[in-house]
């Protein structure tokens, strides 16, 4: 999933202050999942808003609202009358998803209230770990499901570097090393000869690096 | 600024943790909410409270190690400091914000908090949002 968290209060208002009526629009597929934008997270934020705007005695028409993504057109729709009520809307989604609220309602403005951060999964409750950089050339099977590309600081791709003490990396003892998670792994698939595959330099065409990259299943278009 | 002559207060309180006594409540008013388990402790009531006009809200909830559920008491700890970091930055004092271990027995205990979260609330004052609440 795609991970994120919520701005700093103060960062929100100031963003919303110009505006008398705001729709604040929770997401309720990842950053929900992540406690940054689901309809607790849209609660939350609302209340903690009214509070603060009523101590300044300002006026502000707040909006509660949580669609399923908002970064498909089929669930964006629900939000449309809610949108047409209010001046600016307030999206708790990640990065995708407040962009495409700003497509499809091209004279509304949108405002971002979510960082994204990375994707990746929750490692235990109220933890998440970034898993993947979405390179675009998955190379997972030959590192028995763990990637070096996201999780070795060096990205080192044919073994680990002589910074790893005791499975952790010399950068931050909080981070396993990914080189010994691999190889740890490979052996209990019996795939160490993995490692004798030699990896050349990587091809960062296909990552972000390469420009904003676009996904076309032909298949599907009509 | 003086809004009202006697403070709200809210209550939130885990059924194990709290019993209403005569004259608890003498000098404030106060609304009680019951909870299964203060694990059911919610950031949004916390703030809903405030947004309703107290002017501190108390959570009690069973000793850490006493809760029947196990981990309510340590989960509704966190929530509340969660919240009290929003009323900070929102320049609401996190200090209207409190939780204590309680049992529902310890009358005299649960008093002596209300009273001295009483004290308190002349320092930190009304709720600064009463003011222009609806």
């Amino acid at each position: 999933m795609i991970t994120g968290s919520q701005k700093p209060i103060n960062e929100i208002i100031k963003l919303v202050e110009p505006y008398k009526k705001v729709l604040i629009l929770g997401c309720g597929t990842c950053v929900k999942t992540c406690f940054a934008g689901g309809e607790d997270e849209v609660a939350v934020l609302a209340s903690a808003l009214r509070l603060s705007f009523k101590q300044m005695a300002k006026s502000i028409d707040i909006e509660e609202l949580t669609i399923e993504r908002q970064c498909e057109n089929e669930f964006i729709q629900e939000a449309s009358p809610g949108i047409a009520r209010n001046e600016a809307i307030l999206s708790l989604a990640c990065g995708a998803g407040v962009q495409a609220m700003a497509k499809r309602f091209a004279k509304e403005v949108v405002l971002p209230g979510v960082n994204t951060t990375f994707i990746g999964i929750q490692e235990s409750p109220g933890i998440f770990t970034e898993e993947c950089s979405g390179c675009g050339n998955c190379s997972l099977a030959i590192f028995g499901g763990v990637c070096p590309v996201t999780r070795c600081a060096k990205k080192l791709l044919n073994g680990p570097c002589g910074g790893s003490q005791n499975g952790v990396c010399e950068i931050d003892p909080d981070t396993p090393c990914a080189w010994h998670l691999i190889i740890e792994r490979l052996t209990t698939l019996g795939q160490l000869d993995n490692l004798k595959t030699y990896i050349p330099p990587k091809n960062w065409n296909t990552s972000l690096s390469g420009g904003p990259r676009k996904l076309i299943r032909e298949d599907h278009i009509i | 600024m003086e809004i009202h002559n006697t403070p709200k207060l809210t209550l939130f309180h885990c059924i194990n943790s709290f019993e209403e006594t005569p004259s608890m409540f003498d000098n404030c008013q106060v609304k009680t909410v019951k909870m299964a388990c203060a694990s059911m402790t919610k950031d949004i009531h916390l703030l809903r409270a405030f947004e309703a006009g107290s002017d501190a809200v108390l959570v009690l909830v069973c000793p850490d190690k006493g809760c029947r559920y196990a981990q309510g008491s340590i989960r509704a700890k966190k929530r509340v400091d969660y919240v009290k970091t929003i009323l900070d930055d929102i320049g609401m004092d996190g200090r209207r914000l409190s939780i204590f271990n309680t049992t529902a027995k310890d009358s005299r205990a649960i008093t002596d908090i209300i009273q001295k979260t009483l004290v308190a609330l002349e320092t930190i004052g009304p709720n600064p949002a009463l003011n222009h609440l609806n």
